[in-house]
C-alpha cells in the first residue's frame, strides 16, 4: 500500500515536473506572441488618429510633399483657425452640436418617462403598448418608404427631422425599464402611500436612482446622434445649410477623390489650378477629419465607464 | 365616482358604445390631420397635393408656393389663400379640442361632461374653419382662367365635415344621455387611464415614424415619379414585382448585388469567432495595465462614423496618403489603393474587423470574467495545458453567448447597413461593393426609380423578418428561451 502510494507520488512528481519545463519554454513563446499581436492591433487602431493629428499641425509645405510620417515636424496650429475661413463649415459645427444636444437630451428624457411608465402594472393595456413600441426595432419598412413617411410628414429639409424620429428609441427604453424593474418597489410605494403623484415619483425618486443607466444611453445617443450621416444625406438633399459635420466631411472628401480620379485618369496632366486645389485642400480636409472626430476622443474616456455596463445590460434580454 | 353600479341601465349602456365609437371616430379624423389625399384645403390645382391639412395650416409659405404667376396675372385673389390658411389653421386648433375632449372621455363624470362641451364648442368651430374653405372655394370659382387655377371641390372636405358633424351630434347626445353628476363630483381620471395618457405622445410618435412608414408600400403599386399623386389611373398591381424578374438588365443587378451581399455578410459571419478569440487571447494576457490599455486602443474605432473611417482610408492609401507617400519616396509612383476595385470584399471585411471587434469582444470578455474560475484550477490540476483550458472550459462557456450573436447575424444577413459601402463605393468598386441597402438607396433617392426600389426594400423587410423569426426559433430549440 504504501509502496504503491509512495509511486503514485513519483508519478504525478514526474508528470508535472517534465511538462512543467516544456510548458514554461512554450509560455514564454506564447506571452511574447500573444502581446505582440495585441500591441500592434493597438497601434493599428490608434495610428490613424495620431497620422491625422500630426498632419494638422506639421508645416503644410511639407504635409504637401508627403515629408510627414511619424514625427510633427514644424509644429503650428494655424490651420485650426484658418477653418473659421472654410464655407459652411461653421453652420455643419453648429447644425451637428445643436442636433447631439437637443436630441440626446430629449431622447433620454423621454426614455427615462416611457421606461417608468411601462414599468406600471395598472396602465391600460400596458403590455400591448410597451410591446408595440419594443416590436419597431426587429422591422423597417425599407429606406424608401421611410423618406416618403419622412416628406410626407414635412420632416425634410427640417431641422426637426433629425430630433422628432429619435424622441422614442426601443432598445433604450427596454435597457431603462430592465433598470427600473432593479429600483425595490418600496421606495416608490412608500412615495404614494404619502400622496404622490406619478410624476413626483418620476422626479424625485425614479430619475435620480436611473441616473448610471441615464448616463449610458445619453453617451451612447450623443454619439449617434454624432456620427449619423444617413439622415443628413438624405433627407436634407436640398437644403445644405442643414447638413452635419459628418456630411460635409464627406463632401469635401469627394470632391478630393473625384479631383484625384481624373489626376489618376489623365495621367498626372492636372491643370495648374486643379493641383493647387487639390493640394489646398488636403491641409483642410484634413484639419476637417480631425475636428470631426475631436469630440468622440473628448467623450471617449467617460464613454469607457459606462459602455461595459451598457453592452452586458443589451445582452440580457429586456 | 358613485356610479359603480353592477348592472347598467339601458341608457348607461348606450352612452359606453357612443363613447367608443365616438373615440374611433376622433383618432380617424386626428390622422386625416397628416394624410394629403385627404386634405379639404386643395381646393385649387395650384396647391400641391402633397399639403396635408396640418401642413396647410402652418405653413403659409408652401400653402402658397404655386400660386406666384396666378396672383400676379390678376387670375386669383391672393386674399382667398390667405382664407384658406387661416380657416386650417382654426380647424387645426378645434382639433387639439376634439383631441382634449377623447382624453377627457376617459374621465369622471364631471369631466366626461366638461370634454363634451369642449369636444361641442371645438366642432362648431371646425365647421366655421370648413366654412371658411368653402368661402375660398367658391371665390376660386370665379376665376377668368378655370383651366388654370382648377378649383375642384375636394373629397375630403365631405369626410371632414361628416366627421365633425358626427362629432357634433354625439357630443349633444352624450351630454343630453348622461347623468347630471353630483355636486360633490370632482375632476379626475382614473389611475390606469392617466398613465396611459402620459404615454400616449410616445405611442403616437412610434406610430407616426415606424407604422406609418408600412403605408409607403402601396408605391409599390403603383407607376408613381416623385411629385404624382397616387390614383387609379397609374396603379399597376404587381408589374414591378414581375418588372423585377422579368427585365434582363434589373435581373443581373439584383443578382449582383444579391451576390455582394451575401459575400459581404457571409465573410462577416465566418469570421464572427474572431471576436470571442480576440478576448480569449486578450484574457491570457495578464497585466492589467496592458489589458486596460489594448481594450482602450481597439474600441475607440467603434465609436466613429463611416465617414471617419472612410478619411481615415483616405489618409492612409489614397494617392496623397501615407503609403503612397512611402513609396514615391522609395522611388515609385504614388497608388491610389481606393480606387482599386479588387479584392473589394477582403477590403471591407478588414476595414469591418478594424472598427468593430475591439467592440465585439467586449460581450465575451465580461463573458471570461463571468466563468468559474475553480474550473480553470481543476484543470490544471488534471494537467490541462493553455490551450486545452481555453478550448475545454473557456469556448464552452461562452458559447451560448456567440450562438445568439450568431442567430442574429444570421437573421440580418441582408441587411449590411449603408454607410460603410456608400463612403468606399467609387467607380472602379462600384460593381463588387454594391449591397442590397446601397442598391436600394441609388436606384430610389439616386435616380428616382422610386417603385422599383420599394419592391426590393420591401422584399427585403419580409425576408428580414421571416428570417427572425426562424432565428428566435432556432434559438428557442438549441437554448431553450428565444432571443427576441
Amino acid at each position: 500500500m504504501e509502496i504503491n502510494s509512495a509511486k503514485k507520488l513519483k508519478k504525478l512528481e514526474g508528470m508535472s515536473s517534465t511538462p512543467k519545463y516544456r510548458t514554461r519554454m512554450s509560455d514564454i513563446v506564447f506571452e511574447i506572441v500573444n502581446h505582440t499581436f495585441f500591441l500592434v492591433f493597438a497601434l493599428a487602431c490608434i495610428f490613424p488618429f495620431y497620422y491625422l493629428f500630426i498632419n494638422t499641425i506639421s508645416d503644410n509645405e511639407l504635409v504637401r510633399i508627403g515629408a510627414i510620417t511619424l514625427i510633427p515636424k514644424g509644429i503650428h496650429f494655424r490651420n485650426y483657425l484658418s477653418l473659421t475661413n472654410v464655407n459652411d463649415l461653421g453652420q455643419a459645427f453648429k447644425i451637428s452640436i445643436l442636433r447631439t444636444i437637443i436630441g440626446t437630451a430629449l431622447m433620454v428624457g423621454s426614455t427615462a418617462l416611457v421606461g417608468f411608465l411601462v414599468t406600471k402594472q395598472e396602465m391600460w393595456g400596458r403590455s400591448i403598448w410597451y410591446r408595440f413600441m419594443v416590436i419597431t426595432m426587429y422591422f423597417n419598412a425599407g429606406l424608401i418608404p421611410w423618406y416618403l413617411n419622412m416628406s410626407m410628414l414635412g420632416l425634410t429639409d427640417n431641422f426637426l427631422g433629425y430630433i422628432i424620429p429619435g424622441i422614442v428609441a426601443p432598445y433604450n427604453i427596454i435597457l431603462v425599464k430592465t433598470y427600473i424593474e432593479s429600483i425595490p418597489a418600496e421606495l416608490e410605494e412608500s412615495a404614494y402611500i404619502d400622496g404622490a403623484t406619478y410624476m413626483t415619483v418620476f422626479r424625485k425618486i425614479i430619475w435620480p436612482l436611473s441616473k448610471p443607466i441615464l448616463a449610458t444611453i445619453a453617451i451612447f445617443g450623443a454619439v449617434g446622434n454624432w456620427n449619423s450621416f444617413q439622415d443628413s444625406l438624405i433627407l436634407m438633399q436640398n437644403d445644405a445649410s442643414l447638413h452635419t459635420l459628418q456630411h460635409r466631411l464627406w463632401t469635401y472628401l469627394n470632391e478630393a477623390n473625384n479631383l484625384a480620379a481624373m489626376m489618376q485618369g489623365a495621367n498626372g496632366q492636372l491643370s495648374a489650378s486643379q493641383q493647387a486645389q487639390l493640394l489646398d485642400s488636403k491641409t483642410i480636409k484634413y484639419t476637417v477629419s480631425m475636428v470631426t472626430v475631436l469630440p468622440i476622443m473628448f467623450v471617449y474616456p467617460f464613454m469607457q465607464r459606462y459602455f461595459e455596463k451598457g453592452i452586458m445590460l443589451g445582452a440580457v434580454k429586456g | 365616482m358613485k356610479t359603480d353600479k353592477l348592472v347598467k341601465t339601458t341608457k348607461e349602456r348606450i352612452t359606453d358604445i357612443l363613447f367608443y365609437v365616438y373615440r374611433i371616430i376622433i383618432i380617424l379624423l386626428l390622422i386625416t390631420l397628416c394624410i394629403p389625399a385627404i386634405n379639404p384645403a386643395n381646393v385649387s390645382e395650384l396647391i400641391n397635393d402633397n399639403m396635408s391639412l396640418f401642413t396647410s395650416g402652418i405653413d403659409y409659405a408652401s400653402l402658397t408656393a404655386g400660386i406666384i404667376r396666378a396672383v400676379t396675372l390678376g387670375w386669383v385673389q391672393e386674399s382667398s389663400f390667405v382664407i384658406i390658411f387661416i380657416s386650417c389653421m382654426v380647424i387645426i386648433f378645434s382639433y387639439a379640442g376634439i383631441a382634449v375632449n377623447a382624453c377627457m372621455s376617459l374621465g369622471s363624470l364631471k369631466m366626461r361632461r366638461l370634454g363634451n362641451i369642449v369636444a361641442l364648442i371645438s366642432s362648431v368651430t371646425g365647421l366655421a374653419g370648413m366654412g371658411g374653405i368653402y368661402q375660398a372655394y367658391v371665390q376660386l370659382c370665379e376665376t377668368s382662367k378655370p383651366e388654370k387655377v382648377g378649383p375642384h371641390f375636394p373629397f375630403g372636405f365631405i369626410v371632414i365635415v361628416g366627421a365633425l358633424l358626427i362629432i357634433l351630434v354625439f357630443s349633444l347626445l352624450l351630454l343630453m344621455l348622461q347623468p347630471k353628476p353630483d355636486a360633490d363630483d370632482v375632476y379626475e381620471l382614473k389611475q390606469k387611464y392617466k398613465l396611459f395618457l402620459l404615454l400616449s405622445p410616445f405611442i403616437l410618435l412610434t406610430f407616426v415614424f415606424s407604422y406609418l412608414q408600412l403605408w409607403g408600400w402601396r408605391y409599390a403599386f403603383y407607376d408613381y415619379n416623385a411629385g404624382d399623386t397616387l390614383s387609379k389611373d397609374n396603379f399597376v398591381g404587381f408589374k414591378w414585382f414581375t418588372y423585377l424578374f422579368q427585365n434582363s438588365a434589373t435581373r443581373s443587378d439584383i443578382v449582383r448585388v444579391i451576390r455582394n451581399t451575401m459575400a459581404m455578410s457571409g465573410l462577416g459571419i465566418a469570421t464572427s469567432w474572431c471576436a470571442m478569440a480576440f478576448a480569449i487571447f486578450l484574457c491570457e494576457i495578464k497585466s492589467l495595465r496592458i489589458r486596460r490599455f489594448i481594450q482602450t486602443c481597439t474600441t475607440i474605432p467603434n465609436f466613429i462614423s463611416w465617414v471617419m473611417v472612410y478619411s481615415f482610408a483616405f489618409v492612409l492609401f489614397s494617392s496623397e496618403g501615407l503609403v503612397s507617400n512611402l513609396i514615391v519616396r522609395n522611388g515609385g509612383t504614388a497608388v491610389n489603393f481606393l480606387m482599386n476595385g479588387d479584392h473589394i470584399w477582403l477590403k471591407m471585411l478588414l476595414w469591418g474587423m478594424w472598427k468593430g471587434i475591439g467592440w465585439s469582444a467586449i460581450i465575451y470578455i465580461a463573458g471570461i470574467s463571468g466563468i468559474d474560475q475553480q474550473l480553470y484550477e481543476a484543470a490544471t490540476v488534471d494537467g490541462a495545458g493553455r490551450f486545452q483550458r481555453m478550448w475545454h472550459i473557456t469556448v464552452p462557456g461562452l458559447l451560448p453567448t456567440f450562438l445568439v450573436l450568431l442567430l442574429m447575424q444570421i437573421a440580418g444577413i441582408l441587411s449590411n447597413g449603408l454607410d460603410q459601402y456608400l463612403v468606399f463605393r467609387n467607380p472602379n468598386n462600384a460593381s463588387g461593393i454594391e449591397v442590397l441597402d446601397l442598391y436600394v438607396y441609388r436606384l430610389g433617392i439616386g435616380s428616382g426609380v422610386i417603385p422599383l426600389s420599394t419592391v426590393v426594400g420591401m422584399c427585403k423587410s419580409l425576408i428580414s423578418v421571416a428570417l427572425l423569426l426562424v432565428a428566435n426559433r432556432a434559438s428557442k430549440m438549441i437554448r431553450g428561451n428565444s432571443i427576441v
